[in-house]
């Protein structure tokens, strides 16, 4: 950082100075224009990043004169729109509304961030899955409307598994370890999957196997990241990279995509949203990848991960947090703005009705004319209920993407990483003046 | 750290001036406090408070309740802070790496730099425009230009590096957590040798010629010459250079940071300024702030240090 004439902490300091400063001049009228509410016009900001939020937004204001939104489109939550939004909280001119992933909402309650909308969003309860709506509800308070999901599936190449004998898609992780093993044997420089550094990536997995990592009782937050069950996965995992069975490009980097390309990694455990990304990203063997269900730990009670999903979140101070929830629950759960929504944003509705939208019924050429969707709305119905974020999310995901990045490379492994994990989380939930047990 | 020092006070024998002389003295001082005025303003309000509300903020911490789920309030807790920063094995590690890294890169680059501006600056040496320009063109990109490059020349299966190696039956692996250190130092002396070279080079221009002519009429080799006379009478720029690198060595996180994308194993404490801006993705302000002013003392004591010896030393000669 050489060419930064300034040190952090000048930077840090004149941030938070700026939002103190504008903080004492805008107390009082938050969130919503002051300038609306004469004409009887509610008006709500909005802050996101997803392409095409913008466009059901406008469907909103056609069909709502009463209620104008406008959408403000800021850099992606972990580039630093969850920090803008944070600190605007602070000042206390946040907008109404916030795009926030289910994992960082924790985070923002626990800062404080939040409008706790429980009497408004109730009636809307009924038209979610009860796990998503446990997404956006903690200690019994609700802060948003949940609009995605995203389940997790295995994105594999058809060819290349009948060119290596593997005539059906693993449907175990036992099938899954046993085509590791039988693919690097046929040729050593190729992989069935790869492991990478994508700390949610792997929080699915262990969503999946009911290894959950953060609770709450009696006031207090429970860390459970080294239980046994996060043991077994990670026992498994380290298993696997013990004998090198896996590649380990780091998730979403181009070494990854070249190696997909050139047929040296056949396959990705990941989520709906990711599909998309592997068609645009490897062209190679397009028409040849295929979408099945992501490997069971027991085939008789298949149970399946999410890896993502966001919240529509009504932010601290917001005026109207009424009309705010109107508009979250109607983007989630209007059928113009699913379609919208599913089209342009490439989201997985979090509505159940949406799940019938016709959007997701159409062929991917991409992967040899197969109805993807057809895949996760099975899943969909087996997700493990019982997860739940943290509220010092960033920081266990950045701890936990070095200790994957570690383990890939040898440096560690995966169940000595998850007890270094439980240790670091316990203390920074600690250190935030967080009420913890477990550690 | 790099503002003017204070101007010297006014003349002690104003003091027993003439009361008139005294009065004119303060009725000039009135427009020099009006245009001084928007500076000193800007300088408090934009360089002394973000400073010291850093410094306020690294004295306290967010006190909630329960789960949290409430508004927090802000807690005085002293000094504590600083202990878990100095006592989080992480932090620490990030800051001895850094020290490592500069103990050892900052000497090295200065001496290649030196040699550089002492061939630049030999009679005998053709092209010289050339050179100048080859050797300082590196600084001239983006230190992150620079590190997206080097990090594509070290990236495990894509490095040419690591291929030519292999053909000589060589097992290299850049990005490996013992060669991670070495690698990032390299980016660093890549990117700062030519501008180091060039400081350095000024003050050579600086000598009178007579001196080297003399010196070659008493027989001085032309490395004697650079060693005896060049090199010594150089020494404020090595100084200078030097304080320079160590600064920016303290603020390394660029290199690190766009590394972290091909060697996932680089951890996200790398460096100080990389935890500090973890922190603050964290939401945990004070945290961040406490790093900084850590960070700030040490690039401080580290700098104004080396200058104090080196003046010592100077005044013994």
């Amino acid at each position: 950082m050489k060419t930064r004439p300034t040190t952090l902490a000048v930077a840090i300091a004149a941030l938070t100075a700026a939002a103190v400063v504008t903080g004492c001049s805008s107390s009082g009228s938050t969130g919503a224009d002051a300038a609306g509410a004469g004409s009887g016009t509610v008006k709500l900001d909005f802050w996101g990043w997803a392409p095409g939020y913008d466009q059901s937004v406008a469907l909103f204001n056609k069909t709502h004169p009463g209620i104008q939104v406008s959408f403000d489109k800021t850099a992606s939550g972990s580039k630093g729109g969850y920090t803008k939004m944070l600190t605007a909280a602070k000042a206390g001119n946040a907008p109404c509304l916030g795009q926030v992933g289910y994992e960082t909402l924790p985070s923002f309650a626990a800062a404080g961030a939040l409008e706790d909308v429980t009497k408004y969003a109730a009636a809307a309860k009924s038209q979610f899955a009860a796990w998503t709506w446990n997404q956006v509800t903690i200690g019994g308070q609700t802060y948003g409307i949940p609009v995605d999901t995203a389940p997790m599936a295995l994105l594999y190449r058809k060819d290349l598994f009948a060119k290596y004998g593997i005539t059906a898609p693993p449907a175990t992780w036992d099938e899954y370890a046993a085509d590791a093993a039988k693919v690097h044997a046929a040729d050593p420089s190729v992989y069935l999957g790869d492991f990478g550094n994508d700390a949610y990536n792997y929080a699915g997995l262990a969503w999946q196997a009911g290894a959950g990592w953060f609770g709450t009782a009696n006031e207090q937050w429970q860390v459970t990241i080294d239980s046994a069950a996060n043991q077994k996965v990670a026992g498994y995992w380290q298993g696997l990279l013990d004998k090198k069975l896996l590649k380990t490009d780091p998730s979403y980097d181009p070494s990854l995509y070249s190696d997909m390309a050139g047929g040296k990694v056949l396959s990705d455990v990941n989520a709906v949203w990711d599909a998309p990304i592997i068609a645009s990203s490897v062209k190679e063997g397009a028409g040849q990848w295929a979408v099945a269900p992501m490997p069971v730990w027991d085939s008789a009670n298949p149970v399946y991960g999410n890896d993502g999903g966001s919240a529509t979140a009504v932010l601290k101070g917001c005026a109207h947090a009424k009309e705010a929830t109107e508009f979250a629950t109607w983007m989630s759960t209007d059928a113009d703005s699913v379609s919208n929504l599913i089209k342009v944003t490439g989201i997985y509705p979090a509505a159940t009705a949406g799940l019938s939208n016709t959007a997701l019924t159409a062929p991917d050429p991409f992967y040899g004319g197969q109805t993807i969707y057809d895949v996760f709305r099975a899943e969909s119905a087996h997700i493990n209920t019982g997860w739940q974020w943290g509220p010092t999310m960033t920081q266990t995901a950045t701890d936990l993407g070095d200790g994957l990045g570690q383990a890939g490379t040898g440096g560690t492994t995966l169940p000595g990483a998850l007890t270094g994990l439980q240790g670091k989380t316990v203390a920074g939930m600690k250190q935030q003046g967080l009420t913890v047990s477990g550690g | 750290m790099t503002t003017a020092p204070p101007r010297r006070a006014a003349p002690a024998s104003a003091a027993a001036a003439p009361p008139r002389a005294a009065r004119r003295a303060r009725r000039r001082g009135r427009p020099v406090a009006l245009f001084l005025a928007p500076f000193l303003l800007l300088f408090a309000a934009l360089y002394l408070a973000p400073i010291g509300y850093t410094v306020y903020q690294s004295l306290y911490r967010m006190h909630r309740s329960g789960l949290g789920l409430s508004a927090p309030t802000q807690a005085f807790v002293g000094l504590a802070n600083y202990a878990t920063a100095l006592g989080d094995a992480d932090f620490r590690g990030s800051l001895l790496r850094v020290l490592l890294i500069g103990v050892v890169q900052v000497p090295l680059m200065l001496l290649l730099a030196l040699g550089l501006a002492l061939l630049l600056d030999a009679r005998s040496t053709l092209f010289k425009r050339f050179f100048r320009l080859a050797f300082f063109l590196p600084y001239a990109l983006p230190g992150v230009v620079g590190a997206i490059m080097w990090s594509y020349l070290v990236a495990p299966g894509l490095s040419p590096i690591t291929a030519a190696a292999h053909h000589l039956g060589l097992h290299l692996d850049l990005t490996s957590n013992a060669l991670l250190g070495p690698t990032i130092g390299n980016m660093l002396t890549w990117g700062w040798t030519g501008y180091n070279m060039l400081i350095i080079y000024s003050a050579l221009q600086a000598i009178p010629a007579e001196l080297s002519e003399a010196a070659t009429m008493d027989g001085c080799s032309a490395f004697g010459i650079a060693w005896r006379i060049k090199v010594p009478m150089v020494r404020p720029a090595l100084v200078l250079t030097t304080v320079f690198s160590i600064i920016g060595t303290a603020q390394l996180y660029n290199e690190p940071a766009i590394l972290h994308n091909v060697a996932p194993n680089l951890s996200s404490t790398y460096t100080p300024i990389y935890a500090a801006y973890d922190a603050v993705d964290a939401n945990n302000f004070n945290a961040a702030a406490t790093e900084s002013v850590i960070l700030a003392l040490l690039a401080f004591v580290l700098s104004f240090g080396f200058l104090k010896i080196v003046q010592r030393r100077g005044a013994a000669l």
